[in-house]
């Protein structure tokens, strides 16, 4: 088997078991083989005892479209993650570089000082926000850092800090202003946000489909971004056409993964590089690699979310700093492919 | 003549199951709720999880104590709901939890977003919003709600009107007062600069100026506010309540902080530790706040 086949292998393996953790795995205790008579039950169509449909019921409304939630979101935050430190040649680059998160929060934040009535729309308020304002942000960064008509990635990175900093002070601004409840807003921001059913994960699929589907495509266009933008040019890349589709896909995917989920740190970051240090720096490889992994990475952290302090559950934003960057730290010191960079 | 005979049979036995229900049968309880959605119940609800302490407490008070299945993390009063299940709390509730507990009512509050509403809705659960109430008589209200979704509308009667009562035997000593002491209440003085204190709109400050006091921060401009110390030392308040002497503030602790020193509060020694929970949570135990706050600004008046 070749390396790159064993490599599929491996993150499929991890997102597989990921996925029956995440179903096995949850508040209420379902015995594995309670699980597996309902999984051969509901296949086969006999009737489920008692206690036994009240499992069937936790796990088909309430574990299964969570877990699909999750999946979607670490895929698009891994996957964006890779291409902006492709796009950037920056190791810090994460899915939030420019300002999608900060946007996304203040968003967020503004829509929840209003009382919306409780409807379907009501409630689709703070989603909507959240990506509307995502996205504002990048469209405001990519002009303010504009050159003529060049965009230097420097200046992407600059003007998305700087824009991310006002924003962000505009959001904490609001928060204190605020008469109601705060801990909505901070559970949001720490990614803590979770809205049951599949109505989140079928608005958000259509983007993350179009992005992540974008991203797929363009690994040989980042392995020519890494020559340099001059470089790039000269092999006979359209470095900024290219460059604003990457940015746009990117940030349509993290706009759309963060608006039901909330700001989720750490994965979009940490698992390109992971992915990196093991299987190599070809995007063409590393995009669909990060995308897998950072699916099931996701996965498990949301199981650790749920379990650690069950019933409570623990936003996951701070589980995914939490055990993720031990973890990294450890791949980091093991690595044997030093100056992976 | 087979046939001649089912049909006044069948109708017979139509007839009778018919009645047999009926006269055991009580209404359907069909409510609005905080977030005007409209709650439906075939009969009183017989297993509740309740999602905030103000709720929990409520349903006790009432009553309904043995029909509550689950409550919120932050749920302690009274101390006997410690060994219900808890279903979550502060930083998220876990539906499956709730799920599994069968309840026929959820009862969520003000503390709890639409979001979490919609979730436990989606899944077939029968969820209704009590909202925050903004005076004491929506609290009543509120408690005559809760009444009818549980089937205490009786006691729930009795026990709103020893409530009035109790507030308006505080209200006949203090709307005589001419005099009103300056009050200042702490939340958090985790930086002493400019601790947490209730502003309008809140209990803590309805509840002091109803127990005769004057709140030093009734002119902020949020319920829950910052006050600079600076502000604190020019209103120099007559007496220092600590909502915070829960998490370890005491008078000495207090006195230490630079700057609070010069206060005619502190210089008196007129500071007291004071539980939170009768101002913060919006449920009958309020009028035990009211109570408390009254005897301490008006000791003579309370023996």
């Amino acid at each position: 088997m070749t390396n790159r086949t064993l490599s599929y292998l491996w993150t499929l393996l991890f997102l597989a078991m990921a996925v029956i953790l995440s179903i096995a795995i949850g508040a209420v205790f379902i015995p594995p083989a309670d699980l597996w008579r309902i999984l051969t039950g509901s296949l086969s169509g006999t009737t489920l005892s008692e206690p036994l449909k009240t499992f069937a019921f936790i796990i088909v409304s309430i574990r299964l479209p969570r877990t699909v939630l999750i999946l979607l979101t670490g895929a698009a935050l891994s996957g964006s993650g890779a291409a902006y430190q492709g796009l950037f040649r920056n190791p810090l680059a994460d899915p939030y570089l420019i300002g999608v998160a900060s946007g996304a929060g203040l968003g967020a934040v503004l829509a929840m000082s209003v009382q919306w009535p409780y409807t379907f729309w009501g409630l689709m308020a703070v989603p909507a926000a959240s990506f509307v304002g995502a996205l504002l942000t990048v469209f405001l960064v990519y002009a303010l850092a504009r050159v003529g008509k060049a965009v230097p990635t420097t200046n992407l990175i600059l003007a998305g800090v700087a824009f991310s900093s006002f924003a962000t002070a505009l959001t904490s601004f609001f928060m204190l202003r605020s008469t109601g409840e705060l801990r909505r807003a901070i559970s949001w921001l720490l990614g803590g946000a979770s809205q049951a059913g599949w109505g989140p994960v079928l608005t958000i699929l259509p983007y993350l489909a179009i992005g992540l589907g974008i991203l797929l495509l363009s690994g040989h266009t980042l392995n020519l971004l890494q020559f340099g933008d001059d470089q790039a040019q000269q092999m006979g890349l359209d470095v900024t056409r290219r460059r604003a589709l990457i940015l746009i896909a990117a940030s349509l995917a993290t706009a759309a993964a963060v608006s039901f989920s909330g700001i989720i740190g750490f994965v979009g970051l940490i698992v390109p590089h992971v992915m990196r240090l093991w299987f190599g720096a070809d995007y063409r490889r590393l995009v669909p690699l990060s995308i897998i992994s950072g699916a099931g990475a996701l996965l498990v952290a949301d199981v650790i979310a749920r379990s650690a302090l069950s019933p409570q559950e623990l936003p996951l934003g701070i589980v995914t700093a939490l055990v993720g960057a031990p973890f990294f730290l450890w791949v980091l010191r093991r690595a044997k492919n030093q100056g992976f960079w | 003549m087979f046939r001649k005979l089912v049909f006044p049979l069948l109708t017979l036995t139509l007839i009778l199951a018919g009645c047999g229900p009926a006269t055991t049968s009580t209404p359907t309880i069909i409510l609005t709720d905080g977030l005007n959605r409209t709650v439906t119940l075939p009969r009183p609800a017989q297993r509740v999880v309740s999602l905030a302490p103000s709720n929990t407490e409520i349903l006790y008070a009432i009553g309904a104590g043995a029909q509550v299945v689950g409550r919120d993390e932050s749920s302690d009063y009274p101390a006997r709901v410690a060994s219900l299940p808890t279903v979550g709390g502060y930083s998220g509730f876990n539906t499956e939890a709730i799920v599994a507990l069968h309840p026929d009512l959820v009862l969520a509050g003000g503390i709890n977003t639409p979001e979490l509403v919609a979730s436990l809705e989606k899944l077939g659960l029968t969820v209704y919003y009590l909202p925050n109430p903004a005076t004491l008589e929506e609290m009543y209200a509120n408690l005559e709600t809760v009444a009818r979704l549980t089937g205490h509308t009786t006691e729930t009667a009795t026990l709103v009107d020893s409530l009035k009562s109790r507030v308006a035997a505080v209200d006949a000593k203090i709307l005589p007062l001419n005099s009103r002491p300056t009050v200042y209440y702490e939340i958090d003085a985790t930086d002493p600069t400019k601790p947490y204190t209730y502003g309008p709109g809140s209990f803590g400050d309805l509840l002091i100026q109803r127990a005769g006091g004057a709140n030093v921060s009734s002119n902020l401009s949020s319920q829950f506010a910052q006050l600079s110390l600076e502000q604190l030392v020019v209103a120099n308040p007559t007496i220092i309540i600590l909502g915070d002497s829960a998490y370890g503030t005491t008078a000495d602790s207090l006195k230490q902080r630079p700057g609070w020193e010069g206060l005619d509060a502190v210089k008196n020694g007129q500071i007291f530790p004071f539980d939170d929970n009768l101002v913060s949570r919006p449920g009958p135990r309020l009028v035990d706040g009211l109570e408390a706050l009254a005897k301490l600004l008006h000791p003579g008046l309370f023996k």
